[in-house]
């Protein structure tokens, strides 16, 4: 009787083990699809680039000819003066726009989280830049920004002040750039907070409240701590958005004046669409993707740690 | 021809005779071209669109032939140009080529020669070629009807004219500049900002520096390379001469222009013309419909042109602008050869002068020594016309979109003062030199100009 009870045993786990084997290879499978798909579209382009990217090449009777001249490319590289100007700009542009954008948005999603009527209304008309199109938002603030006709300078002239260069003082150019920046993608930031704001324990809230605490140390103790994990996301999501800036960049002054606000995207489109150099358009594109990857991976870890 | 097209030719010639005031046009010699397959053609959206709109329908509804337009701003049109020519069939029959471009195009094989399509295909002789820009010497890697194969036409030719106010400069007692002396004159005269400035030109880095440079540049005796059609690259850029034309360049745009001058591009520039708020300007010829048109402009009737001037006692510089209607390899025959059909029409003397009637800018010098000329509503052409003389293409070489981009940024710093004249030169110079050295080019530099 024994022996058949044991035997029973066996053959229930030999059929577990087959069907978790069999369960385990129909997972490994199913992944398949989805990993076909991501190295097609994903992988493939990015590895295209690497044989482009030590290559020069030229069309001849309709046909590409490529030239193995990966120290070319790499000379190229190093002596691009212009993509020097444009890497520090684009450092400067993530880390302030981002920055400005973080605290803006925090303390948004504070102050209307903390609304007793009418937050589903100012959540949206909060959220309002975002649904506008890039193309629309570099236009209007191009316009905003206009010396002789734009708003800004109306109402500077209006409190007695003289027009003030916007786009066209070197100085000046990058911040009017950053201001967009902000204006259009501070929103985001505020949406992220807002939803983890909303999900704050009560209780933990209530008893700080209990406890005697201020409103400062409220944020400061209680309430930056919860969020971390929503800031550290809202903080990655916009420095890689930062990074890739370009329509409203490109249509509010093209890099310019000078190399003001040339970040590193305009400098790719220029090199690789303008100048049409392919193969240094590719090594450039890929040193713009390394050195992304490196920069949030380095933000990511000194988040982590803080 | 047939009935049908009998009709249409004859219902679309009284169409333009009634829309016309000029009893000419209906009389005017046209080309029976048959009946050809639908073409596609690739056209940007600039000032000049508008005549070339009304021209495609006129042809339209002459001959029954179906003509698409794609219609793109000027930023896109490279790219979709591109695209294809590279693709297995182009989806275009016609393209639309800077001058700036023609040379990747046809260095790159992506063209059919004209006489390839149709060996019996001829420009007619009063069709302007705008120093070649049309032909392709394929050995000598340059642009000339010497040896060169004919590629294609320039349905616009841009060059520069300067816009001026009638209507201000009549009633200070000035005459239209003939020199930048007298520009900068002229301006000292009127200019009284913000709501007047006396001169202006476009400092925005990129083409617009470069292009609005170039006459300053011509009329002073300097050039950028020395002479590349005799294959000598030596970078000259940064000759004493150069010095002296961009720093008059800039002194004039600083003294004469909105302080955002070092940003201004042409739609900022018409804009500043078009409501009045500048007495004189540079710009290419196609700006034209812009200050004439009721609906976007404050000073209709009260802008004239003249010849861009040099400085004083010298011979004006002007520089060539033009577009070039072009016919990828990758289009099928059949329509290939429709689109030469429409080339063949588009050239005809009726044809052109309906097109400067819609308010382009027509190709074939007998347009501008028409009657049309003596006309008010195109004042303009004679200061077009007297300006071909001194038209000269530059950057007619392979690398010249790449000179383009170290120029467009070396002047705009210059422009907004990051740097000096002479360090703006050395440097442009010395970038050129490196990447005409890269290409295998003849070059040199000269010496470097004291900072």
């Amino acid at each position: 009787m024994r022996a058949v009870a044991a035997r029973d045993d066996g053959e229930i786990d030999a059929s577990a083990r087959l069907g978790a084997r069999l369960d385990a290879s129909f997972r490994f499978w199913c992944l398949w699809p989805c990993i076909g798909i991501l190295g097609a579209l994903t992988l493939y382009p990015l590895l295209q680039l690497v044989p482009m990217a030590v290559s020069t090449i030229v069309f001849v009777s309709g046909e590409s000819v490529w030239s193995f001249t990966p120290r070319r490319n790499f000379q190229l590289l190093i002596e691009d003066r212009v993509l020097q100007a444009a890497i520090l700009n684009t450092l400067v542009f993530v880390v302030v726009s981002v920055a400005i954008e973080m605290v803006l948005g925090f303390f948004a999603a504070l102050f209307i989280a903390c609304l007793p009527r009418a937050r589903p209304f100012a959540r949206t008309v909060m959220i309002l830049p975002i649904l506008i199109p890039a193309v629309a938002i570099g236009s209007m603030w191009k316009l905003i920004y206009n010396y002789d006709f734009g708003l800004l300078n109306q109402i500077v002239q209006l409190a007695g002040f003289g027009a003030v260069n916007w786009l066209g003082d070197k100085h000046l150019a990058l911040l009017a750039v950053v201001v967009v920046d902000v204006w259009h993608w501070t929103p985001f930031v505020f949406l992220i907070l807002f939803a983890a704001i909303e999900s704050l324990p009560r209780d933990v809230l209530e008893a700080a409240r209990i406890d005697g605490a201020s409103a400062w140390q409220t944020i400061h103790r209680v309430i930056l701590p919860l969020l971390a994990p929503a800031l550290a996301v809202a903080a990655l999501f916009r420095a890689i958005g930062a990074f890739k800036a370009f329509d409203q960049v490109y249509l509010l002054t093209a890099g310019g004046p000078g190399t003001a606000t040339e970040l590193v995207s305009l400098h790719l489109n220029r090199v690789f669409f303008e100048q049409n150099q392919l193969g240094y358009g590719a090594m450039l594109a890929l040193t713009v993707i390394a050195l992304t990857v490196v920069t949030i991976l380095s933000g990511r870890r000194a988040l982590a740690r803080s | 021809m047939t009935l049908r097209r009998s009709i249409l030719a004859a219902t679309a010639a009284c169409m333009f005779a009634w829309m016309s005031p000029h009893e000419a046009i209906a009389q005017a010699a046209f080309a029976d071209v048959g009946k050809q397959p639908p073409i596609t053609i690739l056209i940007n959206s600039s000032p000049w669109f508008g005549g070339f709109e009304k021209i495609v329908q006129l042809y339209e509804q002459q001959t029954g032939n179906k003509v698409t337009l794609d219609v793109t701003p000027f930023g896109g049109m490279l790219e979709k140009a591109r695209n294809a020519v590279r693709a297995r069939q182009s989806p275009y029959d016609i393209l639309n080529l800077d001058t700036q471009w023609t040379i990747e195009f046809y260095e790159g094989g992506f063209l059919s020669p004209l006489v390839e399509i149709d060996a019996n295909f001829a420009l007619p002789a009063e069709v302007l070629t705008f120093q070649d820009s049309n032909f392709w010497n394929a050995e000598r890697r340059w642009r000339t009807r010497d040896g060169g194969k004919l590629m294609g036409y320039s349905p616009n030719g841009n060059v520069h004219v300067l816009y001026y106010r009638s209507d201000l400069f009549e009633k200070a007692g000035l005459q239209p500049p003939k020199s930048w002396e007298d520009i900068a004159a002229s301006c000292a005269k009127l200019h009284a900002p913000p709501g007047m400035y006396g001169y202006v030109h476009r400092g925005e880095r990129g083409n617009a520096v470069r292009f609005d440079w170039m006459p300053f540049m011509i009329s002073a005796g300097a050039s950028i390379v020395k002479s590349p059609e005799n294959g000598d690259f030596t970078v000259t850029v940064n000759s004493p001469e150069a010095k002296r034309a961009l720093e008059t360049f800039v002194d004039l745009g600083r003294r004469c222009a909105p302080p955002n001058f070092g940003v201004l591009g042409q739609g900022d520039l018409i804009q500043l013309l078009a409501t009045g708020r500048a007495a004189q300007g540079m710009a290419v010829i196609a700006a034209w419909p812009s200050f004439e048109d009721p609906t976007k402009s404050a000073v209709v009737g009260k802008i004239s042109t003249t010849v861009v001037p040099g400085p004083a006692g010298a011979k004006p510089g002007i520089v060539i602008g033009n577009w070039h209607f072009v016919v990828p390899k990758s289009s099928p025959d059949d329509r290939k050869r429709a689109a030469l059909a429409f080339s063949r029409w588009f050239l005809t003397a009726g044809a052109q002068r309906a097109y400067a009637e819609g308010g382009g800018i027509p190709v074939r010098s007998d347009t501008f020594t028409s009657d049309l000329a003596s006309q008010p509503k195109f004042r303009w052409m004679k200061a077009y016309i007297d300006s071909q003389p001194f038209a000269r293409q530059e950057l007619g070489f392979a690398e010249g979109a790449q000179v383009e981009q170290i120029l467009g940024l070396r002047l705009n710093q210059a422009v907004i003062g990051e740097i000096s004249a002479a360090r703006a030169l050395n440097l442009a110079a010395a970038e050129i030199e490196a990447l005409l050295r890269q290409s295998g080019r003849r070059t040199g530099l000269l010496a470097p100009l004291a900072e």
